[in-house]
C-alpha cells in the first residue's frame, strides 16, 4: 500500500462551530496523529478559498486522503469530493466529520464539545486510511418507455414523451383507454365535459406514430434495470418482446365496494347507488330510480369507506367536491327535488372548490353532518305510509338531534382504493407500497414521481388518490424525468455498490432474499452470489447479512467502519485520561 | 541438495493450555503415520505423551524448537508462562485448535467472572460441602514448605492475545489429515504462507463443501433444536429452522458434524475478514426471521436456546465482543 498522507481541515463555519468548539485546538491535536501530514483550521471550508486551500495542499504536500471536519456530509460532501477531483484525487478518498450538527449545535459545554470534536475527527482520520478509489459508472438509456396503465395519467405521459419524438409502449389491461376519468360525466369544480376531454386525448394517442398501444395486455414479468428493461407481452396470440429504458407506472385506482357497510344496504335496496354508478346515469342523461321514476328526494352520503378505521383511515380527497357537483347537477335536472348532503367533514379543497361549496349552499341543498365515531347514517326501506322509498336515520352533529331524512335515490361517495393489480405490479416493477397498497414515491416532498427503483416512475392515483389536474401534473413530471435520462443518453449509477468476493462466497444464499432491489442472483454454475451493480443501491443490507464476509459494501467495509470506531474510542479514552 | 537422511530432523513440541486434551489426542490420531512424523521430527516436549519437564524447556536455547503446536486457551498464570516460554524457544508457533485460535469452549468462561466461577465450583455446586469456605490459593504455607498453584484469571485469552503467533490451525480438534498435510509441507520445505495465516483449512465457508440442498428459501418462523425435527438428511439445516454456523465457518473439516446430521457448531472459525463470526451469524439469522411484527419477532427470537453459547460457542475471547463486562468487579 502506498504511504497514506492525510490532510485535515477543521472548519469554523463562521461562528457556528467556532463558538462552541476550539477549532484551533482540534487541528493541533489531530496533526499529531499517524499519517496526518497537515491539519488546518479555516473560517469557511466550503467557500472557494477554503476549497482552494485543500486543492493546493493536495498538490504541495502530495496528500492522498482528505478529512474535512465541518457540517453534515448531506450538505457539503459533494462540494469537497469535487475539490478532490479538481486536484486529481479520487473523490472517494475523502471523509467528513460532522462537528456542527453533531457537536456545536447540540452542546453547551465548550470543553466537552471540543473533546467530542477531536474524537470524531480522529475517527474520520482512522477511516479514511482505508478508503479506496471508486470509479464512476454509467449505463446507456434505451430511448423507449413503457407506460403501464392507459388512464389519464398514462395517456398524458405517453403523449408528452411521444411528442418529444421518443417511442412509447402504452399497455392497458382493459379493452379501451381512458381509465376512470372516462367514466366521469363532468369534472369538478369547473364542470368540463370529461368525455370531450378524454376522447380528444385518446384520439391523439391512437394516431401518434410513436405510441404503440397494447390493449387487453398485462405485464407479467420484467427483467433488466434502469436504461435496459425487457418484457414479453402477448399481442394477437404472438409473443412480442419489448425493450425500453424507463417505466412509468400509472395503473390508477379501484372504487371501494360499499356492500360491506351494512348500514347502507348497498346491493339490497335498489336505489342505493355508488358515485360511479351515478356518473353513469349522468352520462346517460337520466337521473332516475331503478324502476324509471324521477326521484323527489336525493341523498348524497360522503366518506363511504374513507376516514374510517374499519375501512380506510385516509381521506379519498375527491369525493367532497364530486358530491357538491352532484348536488348541482341534481338541482339542474330536477329543480324541485330535496337534496341532502350527509358529510363527515366538508373537505372540498383546491382551486374553485370553496366557491363551488358556497354556490351549492345557496341552492336549497340541506347539509347534514354526522360523526363517523358515533355511527354511520342508516338507510332503511320506507313504510307504505311514507311519502318516499327510503328513510335515512342519522345523528345530526350540529343540531345534536337524531333525525330521519326521506330518500328515493341515495348516492354513496365511495372511497378510492389502490388498484387490485397494485401488489402484483409492485413485485414485478420493484416499487414499494405503503400499508394501503398505494405506491411509494422516492421522497414524499422532494422526489414525488421517482421510486426507489431507478428507471421506474409513478404517476396518478396509484400513488395516492388524485384528481385529474394532479394526475396530469404528475404524469408530465414523470415524462420530464424520463426525457431527461433519454436526452442525456446515459445515467450515472451508484458507485458505492456491494461486491461479492467469489473466492470467499460459499453459496449459502442468505443474501438473495434480503436485497430490496432484487440485485442479487445465484450463479448455479460457480455456486456463488452475483450482484448486479446497476440495480444495487449500496444499501449494505447484503453486506451485513453475509455470514461469510464475502460481500463487501464498498465505501462501508467492515474494516473502514471498525477502524472508525477504533479511532473514536481510542481518542475518547486518551482524552478522558488527560 | 542434501540427501534425505542427512536432513536435520525438525524439533517439534505440542503443549496444552486451557484445553480438554482433544487436540493432543488429534495429534496421536495420526496412528501409524506417527512413524512418518518421528522419521522427520524429534518430539522434544509433549506433556500428554512424554515426560519432559518445564525445566528442560527452560534450559533450551531460544528458537531451539522448530515448531510448537500450542493448543488450549490462556486462562491461568501457568498457561501464560508456558505460552511466553514456548514463544521464546520456538521458531514457528502455531495456535492449534479452537481454544488457542479463538478461545474455544473454555472461552465461554468470559460470559462469567472469576468470582462467579470459583463460587459455583467450590461453594454452590450441589455435590460440594465447603463450610470454610476454602478457595484455591496461589500460595499456601505448610510446615513442609510453600505450596503454590497457578493463578486463575478473570479473563480467558486466545494465544495471540498473549504472545505473537505465526499460524493458526483451527478446529475442535483440527482434522488429523490437515495436520499431516501441514506437517509434511513444512518437512518438505514448501513455501509457507504469510505469517498470521490460517492453515489447514479452506478459504470458503462450510456451505461450499456441504452437500445439503441450499436455496434462498431461508425464512424461519420457528427456531428448532435438532431433536425437534425429523431431518430429511438433504435440506439445508437453516432452511429447516435449525441454527447451523456453517456459512460463518471455514471449511476444511470435511463437514464432520453435518455429515453426521448435526448442524455445524463453528469450531473451524470464521473465514478471513470476519472479525466476529458470532455477530455475523446473528446478523444473518436475523434476516431469516419471517415476520414484520415486532412482538412476533421477539417471540421467534426467544426460541433460540442459549444464543450466546450458540453463536459464540468457540469464538468469544477472540471476537470483538470478547467478554461480558463484569459489573461486580
Amino acid at each position: 500500500m502506498e504511504e497514506v498522507r492525510i490532510g485535515v481541515y477543521v472548519c469554523w463555519c463562521g461562528n457556528n462551530i467556532a463558538k462552541m468548539v476550539d477549532v484551533q485546538d482540534v487541528a493541533m491535536e489531530v496533526e499529531t496523529l499517524p499519517n496526518v501530514v497537515i491539519a488546518r483550521d479555516y473560517k469557511y471550508m466550503c467557500s472557494d478559498p477554503g476549497q482552494d486551500l485543500i486543492i493546493s495542499d493536495i498538490k504541495k504536500h502530495r496528500l492522498n486522503r482528505v478529512v474535512v471536519s465541518a457540517c453534515s456530509p448531506r450538505i457539503h460532501e459533494l462540494t469537497f469530493r469535487k475539490a478532490l477531483e479538481h486536484a486529481g484525487l479520487n473523490p472517494y478518498m475523502f471523509e467528513m466529520a460532522n462537528i456542527r450538527e453533531h457537536v456545536s449545535w447540540v452542546h453547551n459545554d465548550r470543553e466537552e464539545a471540543t473533546r467530542k470534536a477531536k474524537s470524531l475527527v480522529a475517527a474520520a482520520i482512522n477511516r479514511v486510511c482505508w478508503h479506496e478509489s471508486l470509479e464512476k459508472r454509467s449505463v446507456e438509456i434505451n430511448p423507449a418507455t413503457l407506460i403501464i396503465g392507459g388512464g389519464i395519467s398514462g395517456i398524458t405521459a405517453a403523449l408528452e414523451i411521444a411528442d418529444a419524438g421518443k417511442q412509447v409502449y402504452l399497455v392497458e389491461k382493459s379493452a379501451q383507454l381512458g381509465g376512470f376519468a372516462s367514466k366521469m360525466c363532468l369534472t369538478s369544480p369547473f364542470m368540463y365535459s370529461t368525455t370531450q376531454m378524454i376522447r380528444a386525448k385518446i384520439n391523439k394517442v391512437m394516431n401518434n406514430p410513436n405510441i404503440q398501444v397494447l390493449l387487453n395486455t398485462q405485464i407479467e414479468e420484467l427483467s433488466g434495470y434502469l436504461g435496459n428493461f425487457t418484457t414479453t407481452v402477448s399481442e394477437d396470440g404472438r409473443d412480442l418482446e419489448l425493450k425500453f429504458g424507463n417505466i412509468i407506472v400509472t395503473i390508477g385506482l379501484k372504487a371501494f365496494d360499499p356492500s360491506v357497510i351494512e348500514n347502507y344496504k348497498y346491493g339490497i335496496l335498489p336505489d342505493v347507488v355508488t358515485s360511479l354508478e351515478f356518473e353513469g346515469m349522468l352520462k346517460a342523461g337520466k337521473i332516475e330510480t331503478r324502476d324509471g321514476r324521477i326521484p323527489r328526494h336525493v341523498a348524497v352520503i360522503h366518506c363511504v369507506g374513507s376516514r374510517n378505521a374499519t375501512y380506510h383511515d385516509y381521506c379519498s380527497r375527491l369525493c367532497c367536491k364530486n358530491a357538491l357537483k352532484y348536488a348541482n347537477m341534481v338541482r339542474a335536472a330536477i329543480p324541485g327535488a330535496n337534496i341532502f348532503e350527509m358529510y363527515a367533514d366538508m373537505r372540498a379543497m383546491g382551486n374553485g372548490c370553496e366557491e363551488l361549496y358556497s354556490v351549492t349552499s345557496k341552492k336549497n341543498v340541506m347539509f347534514l353532518m354526522f360523526d363517523q365515531h358515533n355511527g354511520l347514517p342508516e338507510i332503511r326501506k320506507a313504510g307504505p305510509k311514507d311519502n318516499c322509498d327510503m328513510i335515512i336515520e342519522l345523528d345530526e352533529k350540529l343540531s345534536g338531534e337524531r333525525i330521519e331524512v326521506p330518500a328515493d335515490l341515495v348516492i354513496l361517495m365511495v372511497a378510492i382504493e389502490a388498484h387490485e393489480e397494485a401488489k402484483r405490479l409492485a413485485q414485478v416493477t420493484g416499487v414499494s407500497m405503503c400499508g394501503n397498497q398505494f405506491f411509494i414515491e422516492r421522497h414524499p416532498k422532494l422526489d414525488p414521481v421517482a421510486t426507489t427503483t431507478d428507471g421506474v416512475y409513478v404517476a396518478g392515483s396509484c400513488q395516492a388518490p388524485k384528481d385529474i389536474p394532479d394526475s396530469v401534473a404528475q404524469a408530465r413530471a414523470a415524462a420530464a424525468r424520463v426525457l431527461c435520462t433519454i436526452s442525456k443518453g446515459n445515467v450515472e449509477v451508484e458507485v458505492t455498490t456491494a461486491e461479492v468476493n467469489e473466492d470467499r462466497c460459499c453459496g449459502c444464499q442468505t443474501c438473495i432474499s434480503v436485497c430490496p432491489y432484487t440485485a442479487i442472483t445465484f450463479d448455479e454454475e460457480k455456486s456463488v452470489s452475483v450482484v448486479n451493480e446497476v440495480l444495487c443501491k449500496g444499501c449494505g443490507t447484503c453486506g451485513s447479512t453475509c455470514p461469510t464476509g464475502a460481500i463487501r459494501a464498498q465505501h462501508f467495509t467492515d474494516l473502514q467502519i471498525l477502524s472508525q470506531i477504533d479511532g473514536l474510542l481510542e481518542k475518547s479514552m486518551e482524552l478522558k485520561e488527560v | 541438495m542434501s540427501k534425505e537422511n542427512s536432513k536435520p530432523k525438525l524439533k517439534m513440541a505440542v503443549y496444552w493450555g486451557a484445553a480438554c486434551g482433544g487436540c493432543c489426542v488429534s495429534v496421536l490420531d495420526v496412528h501409524e503415520k506417527l512413524f512418518d512424523v518421528t522419521a522427520n521430527a524429534d518430539l522434544v516436549f509433549w506433556p500428554i505423551a512424554l515426560d519432559t519437564k518445564y525445566a528442560d524447556v527452560e534450559a533450551m536455547e531460544d528458537d531451539y524448537i522448530d515448531i510448537t503446536l500450542f493448543n488450549g486457551a490462556v486462562r491461568n498464570s501457568e498457561n501464560e508462562h508456558m505460552a511466553k516460554l514456548l514463544r521464546q524457544k520456538t521458531r514457528i508457533l502455531v495456535a492449534y485448535g479452537s481454544c488457542a485460535h479463538m478461545g474455544g469452549i473454555p472461552g465461554l468462561g468470559n460470559f462469567s467472572s472469576k468470582e462467579a466461577i470459583l463460587k459455583q465450583v467450590y461453594l454452590e455446586s450441589s455435590s460440594t460441602i465447603n463450610p470454610g469456605p476454602v478457595y484455591p490459593e496461589t500460595r499456601h504455607e505448610v510446615k513442609e514448605g510453600v505450596l503454590s498453584l497457578p493463578e486463575f484469571y478473570n479473563d480467558v485469552r486466545t494465544l495471540d492475545q498473549t504472545v505473537d503467533v505465526d499460524y493458526y490451525m483451527p478446529g475442535c480438534p483440527p482434522q488429523t489429515e490437515r495436520l499431516l498435510e501441514v506437517f509434511m509441507a513444512i518437512v518438505n520445505g514448501s513455501e509457507l504462507p504469510p505469517k498470521g495465516s490460517v492453515i489447514g483449512a479452506l478459504d470458503k465457508g462450510q456451505c461450499d463443501e456441504c452437500e445439503r440442498k441450499k436455496s434462498d428459501n431461508k425464512h424461519i418462523r420457528e427456531f428448532k433444536r435438532p431433536f425437534e425435527i425429523e431431518d430429511d438428511g438433504e435440506t439445508c439445516f437453516l432452511e429447516q429452522g435449525i441454527i447451523c454456523m456453517g456459512p460463518a465457518t471455514r471449511g476444511g473439516c470435511g463437514c464432520r458434524c453435518i455429515e453426521g446430521n448435526a448442524p455445524c457448531r463453528g469450531c473451524y472459525g470464521p473465514p478471513d475478514d470476519v472479525p466476529d463470526p458470532g455477530a455475523k451469524m446473528m446478523s444473518a439469522v436475523a434476516t431469516m426471521i419471517d415476520s414484520d411484527d415486532p412482538d412476533e419477532i421477539e417471540e421467534i427470537v426467544s426460541q433460540i436456546a442459549d444464543p450466546a453459547g450458540t453463536f459464540y460457542r468457540f469464538s468469544l475471547p477472540g471476537s470483538i465482543l470478547r467478554r461480558k463486562i463484569n459489573t461486580d468487579i
